[in-house]
């Protein structure tokens, strides 16, 4: 495209005759052309990108390890939501006779889903094992254990308002003693949880500005580098566009490499904390696995880092390539 | 094909570098800007390029005023003008070829036909034989001339030289300006600066002389200052 002479017509690729696939087709492959010549622009000077990346990487990391504590801190809530259990502690007075007729009574009962009767000679059996009291049980000459009975509501009642109703109605009953739901720890673990969340949302929001801030500063210091071969695209007649590009792109590359650390800091931390969780979750007699982050939360943290590099290097490029003029000196 | 009209140039701090310049260059003409330096010689050419604009009056390229050319047009403009530096401004890391290129990539070529045209121009300068060498291995002159294929490889209609052959020897001045002349006998428009007085004279081609940023001679050249040199 010649502005001062209509009739020079170079045969550049806007004068070709192609189709608008073939435009397509040519825009795209120029594009791919320069996302791997920013590509090795940063291979070519390694030390401040690898910085640059390692930071971002870090900076990455904390939000994206925060998800996944919330992540498998709700599946453990969840587990115990589900598991929401009364135990009924019963008189020490009642017969056979009478605990079985209870028992049924409860089993029966609407809002049941299923109990389980620990007798006491059961607990106490099992108070002895796990204890370490066994001989000091042997002197007692008569069981103190009570028995009882855990409830599993169904899952309509299981919800801790729900089970406290039930609770209560229970409680009435004349051969309990006394109920308990453990519901406190829950609602304790909630809030817990909004805590971490509400803390894990400033912080994202705090960090992402971070990553935009380093990206932009490092493409700064980089367009500044290349400030001379800047000058001389301009003098050949380069538009803006054309200079800004793959400085775009590096961004792009930063963003996306800062992703893939943060996603190996999250999974080498899961392989080195997955040990200590199962032992934890052993003694409490529960299957919980520690989860890291999936494929589509993989390509998410990806995308958003991604972007956050693409917006930082946006951010700087265009005002900073304005800057630079040439100068014939 | 350039012609500037009562053109003056005051930088800001009042420093006036062109006062009331007027003269026309003809297309397919080849011309010499000479004087001190200090004369305004490079502000003259920055006006033609758009790296400055004129404080009063207009510059005209092919009947075009380019004061009425916006910022964002400026690139489409210096593609129709290739320009030629005394410190060449070649890229460091970048070949012999890639540097040559440059103009025809930007403008979206081809692989093709910027290997057809490279390979033209370079072939035209002599260093056909040295396109994957780097600028640091080449020898000064062969730098300029690496410069001089990259501004004509997209075959501009006019040519601009700020001191090309500043940091040569005669010999080698003299190859460029046959190189120069070889470009003008096909069309193009090309304008020179230097202050290579022994060099005009013996090319006897039109000469403006500036002197304190005014017009201080236009025409040709006598032969007494080549005799002297």
């Amino acid at each position: 495209m010649s502005l001062l002479f209509k009739q020079r017509n170079p045969k550049g690729a806007s004068q070709r005759k192609l189709g608008l696939i073939g435009r397509v087709v040519g825009v795209i492959v120029s594009n791919i052309r320069q996302i791997l010549t920013a590509l090795g622009e940063i291979w070519r000077d390694p030390v401040p990108s690898i910085l640059t990346v390692a930071v971002l990487g870090v900076s990455l990391t904390l939000p994206s390890v925060m998800y996944v504590v919330v992540k498998n801190a709700e599946q453990v809530e969840q587990h115990w939501q589900n598991a929401a259990e009364i135990s009924l502690f019963l008189q020490q007075d009642l017969t056979s006779q009478q605990l079985s007729t209870f028992v049924k009574q409860i089993e029966l009962h609407a809002q049941v889903e299923k109990i389980q009767l620990i007798s006491a000679d059961d607990a106490l059996q099992e108070f002895e094992q796990l204890s370490g009291f066994g001989g000091a049980l042997q002197m007692l000459d008569k069981n103190p254990l009570p028995n009882v009975l855990l409830v599993t509501p169904m899952q309509e009642y299981a919800s801790a308002s729900a089970a406290a109703d039930l609770l209560l109605e229970f409680e009435q009953m004349r051969e309990v003693d006394f109920g308990k739901l453990d519901i406190e720890w829950l609602r304790r673990l909630n809030s817990v949880l909004q805590l971490i969340k509400d803390t894990m949302g400033s912080l994202t929001i705090l960090l992402c500005a971070s990553v935009v801030l380093i990206v932009g500063n490092t493409i700064r210091l980089s367009i500044i580098n290349r400030k001379e071969e800047i000058e001389v695209l301009k003098l050949v007649g380069a538009t803006d566009a054309f200079i800004q590009r793959p400085f775009l792109f590096t961004g792009l590359w930063y963003g996306f490499f800062g992703g893939i650390i943060a996603w190996l800091s999250i999974e080498i931390m899961l392989f080195y904390l997955s040990g200590s969780i199962a032992t934890i979750a052993d003694l409490y007699q529960s299957n919980f696995k520690l989860t890291g982050l999936n494929v589509r939360e993989m390509l998410n943290l990806l995308l958003i880092s991604m972007s956050l590099g693409l917006i930082g290097s946006f951010l700087v490029v265009r005002k900073q390539i304005k800057l630079i003029e040439p100068d014939t000196a | 094909m350039i012609r500037f009209e009562q053109v003056s140039k005051t930088y800001p701090g009042g420093h006036q570098a062109l006062q009331k310049i007027s003269f026309h260059i003809e297309a397919g003409e080849m011309a010499f800007l000479t004087g001190h330096s200090g004369a305004g010689k490079s502000t003259l050419l920055k006006l033609i390029s758009i790296m400055e604009r004129p404080s009063v009056g207009h510059v005209f390229i092919n009947g075009h005023d380019l004061s009425a050319i916006g910022p964002r047009k400026v690139p489409y403009v210096r593609r129709d003008i290739g320009m030629i530096f005394q410190n060449h401004r070649l890229l460091k890391e970048n070949s012999v070829f890639d540097n040559v290129a440059l103009p025809l990539v930007i403008e979206g070529y081809g692989l093709k036909e910027i290997r057809k045209r490279v390979h033209t121009a370079l072939d035209k300068v002599g260093l056909l034989d040295k396109e994957r060498y780097y600028p640091h291995m080449l020898s000064g002159g062969e730098q300029q001339r690496v410069g001089i294929a990259r501004a004509v490889v997209n075959t501009p209609p006019i040519l601009l030289a700020d001191e090309p052959t500043g940091n040569l020897d005669p010999k080698l001045s003299l190859d460029i300006m046959r190189l120069f002349e070889d470009f003008n006998s096909v069309g193009t428009s090309v304008l020179i600066a230097t202050h290579d007085l022994g060099l005009i004279a013996r090319m006897k081609y039109r000469t403006l002389t500036l002197k304190k940023g005014r017009m201080a001679e236009d025409g040709l050249t006598d032969n007494g200052h080549g005799e002297l040199l």
